[in-house]
């Protein structure tokens, strides 16, 4: 097996030595050989079909008519159906709702289905504790998902579970959602997945082989970026421990509400803008400072705020590139792309 | 006793720090006795505390779009009361923390501005002053970019904790 790995290693690199003279070639006459497709294409990866996807994230709906909300996630929608290529298809990063009333979940489903791919959806705090996520399962499905699309493995997960809290206090529905709705309310303590998800999990990577690339997607980071504002999943230390089989994991969440970049092991880690408001950063140091977004604009209704979309490669590797609804916000860090 | 330079620089270090100290201890004793000194002390923290739950969207008149300050400032970050007053290009010209209070209120929030000497603007002053105590006062400009203040527990500031999930 060693000696297979290392003939293919020798081989690849004659190839990529090759390719790489070409490519000098290329470039000097103005040539495009598409030669990132063509070197991944030889790195023994399991069949990846470059493809794009999308992400849109905490379009916090409130109930009112012609909110200047609805028109933002509409505002979304657009730049995700105006993109060339079109994603095959989008991933909602929780928070359709503010209050997690019907009306807010079934306005934002409605200006989700505006879209021209289709679409997978997480829950986030503000979607879930109103009625404990029943007029969400209603409209979204299961909360815990997973699908292969070209030779990719993706994974959803409901990471904003908390102990309950309400019942010893004999709170009301309301008053829980009210509770939760606070970023920083000292009252709920850190999100999860919980034990029967990460049951689920471990069952559903089971069989999946070490090389396929794996993007998991949950509401929260999959790190400790900074717990006060619940800017983590408290259980991710176990979901980092059962996919860290893999050679190649991808952690997509929402919440943060603004650009941040991380790596842990085998996991690239990015946050997603959203499009209802840009929250601060916290006072903590970020493991890489350039994926912090310039400083945001008050009197631009909607600067900070946007999609973001990533093209994954057929080595499984891709590039995260966020796509704010206002130019200026984004470093060179970022305008290059987060490599994921 | 020897009188040395040494000597007498230590001497003069000594008396310095002792009235430095006497006149923090008189400073803070005269001419108020424990008991005032304890009620000033809970006004203040009454009016943060109003000011913390006007900045989470207390009052209905200050918002028609369910927006409260908290949700772009949660812990009051990103406010930066201590730079003010400090020039805003909405405004044209440099304006008190108050102004902007009232600009968020009006703008993002589509709600009715405070009165600007009332209880509630003092409220959410003293809140949002309080949690950025001991940060330098650096009347600046507003492209400048400030790191949030540390809040570890609470609300970030002394209070009664309800005894529900974590807050016991």
């Amino acid at each position: 097996m060693a000696d297979m790995q290392n003939q293919s290693r020798r081989q690849f690199l004659t190839f990529t030595g090759k390719v790489g003279l070409s490519a000098m070639v290329a470039k000097a006459v103005g040539i495009n050989l598409g030669m990132v497709d063509i070197v991944s294409a030889q790195t023994g990866k399991r069949g990846v079909e470059p493809f794009r996807f999308a992400i849109i994230s905490d379009a916090h709906l409130y109930s009112m008519d012609n909110h200047k909300f609805d028109q933002q996630l509409a505002d979304a929608v657009a730049q995700v159906n105006a993109m060339n290529p079109l994603p095959d298809f989008v991933l909602f990063g929780g928070d359709v709702a503010q209050n997690g009333t019907e009306d807010q979940l079934v306005k934002g489903k409605k200006i989700l289905s505006e879209l021209k791919m289709p679409l997978k959806v997480i829950p986030g705090e503000h979607d879930w504790y109103l009625d404990m996520g029943k007029a969400w399962s209603g409209l979204f499905g299961p909360e815990t998902w997973s699908f292969d699309h070209k030779g990719v493995h993706f994974i959803g997960l409901n990471g904003i579970l908390v102990e309950d809290f309400w019942t010893p206090a004999g709170m009301s529905p309301l008053e829980r959602m009210t509770v939760m709705e606070m970023l920083e309310s000292p009252i709920p303590g850190p999100w999860g997945v919980h034990a029967k998800q990460l049951e689920w999990l471990k069952k559903d990577v089971k069989d999946l082989a070490p090389d396929v690339p794996v993007v998991i997607f949950t509401h929260g980071p999959l790190w400790d970026y900074y717990p006060r504002w619940n800017f983590q999943t408290s259980d991710a230390p176990e979901i980092r421990e059962i996919l860290s089989k893999f050679a190649h994991v991808m952690s997509f969440h929402g919440h943060v509400h603004q650009t941040v970049y991380n790596k842990i092991g085998n996991m690239t880690s990015v946050g997603a803008l959203s499009t209802s408001w840009p929250w601060p950063y916290p006072p903590v140091e970020k493991p890489f400072p350039a994926s912090q977004m310039n400083r945001v604009d008050p009197s631009i209704a909607t600067d900070g705020m946007g999609t973001q979309f990533i093209d994954l490669k057929a080595d499984g590797y891709g590039i995260y590139q966020h796509n704010p609804f206002e130019e200026g916000v984004l470093t060179e860090f970022l305008a290059a792309g987060l490599k994921v | 006793m020897k009188i040395t330079r040494k000597s007498i620089k230590h001497a003069v270090s000594l008396s310095v720090v002792l009235s430095a100290g006497a006149f923090a201890t008189s400073a803070l004793a005269y001419p108020f006795t424990a008991e005032q000194i304890a009620e000033q002390e809970a006004a203040l923290l009454e009016s943060v505390n109003l000011g913390y739950n006007l900045w989470h969207g207390s009052s209905p008149d200050t918002t028609t779009v369910g927006l409260a300050c908290g949700n772009c400032h949660p812990d009051a970050a990103a406010s930066n009361p201590q730079t003010f007053p400090k020039y805003l290009p909405m405004f044209g010209k440099v304006v008190p923390f108050r102004t902007m209070v009232n600009w968020c209120i009006e703008n993002p929030q589509l709600g009715k501005a405070l009165d600007v000497n009332s209880d509630e603007m003092a409220a959410m002053e003293a809140y949002a002053f309080y949690l950025h105590r001991s940060r330098p006062i650096e009347p600046g400009l507003a492209a400048k970019q400030t790191q949030p203040i540390v809040v570890e527990a609470g609300k970030g500031f002394p209070w009664k904790p309800s005894g529900i999930g974590v807050d016991k």
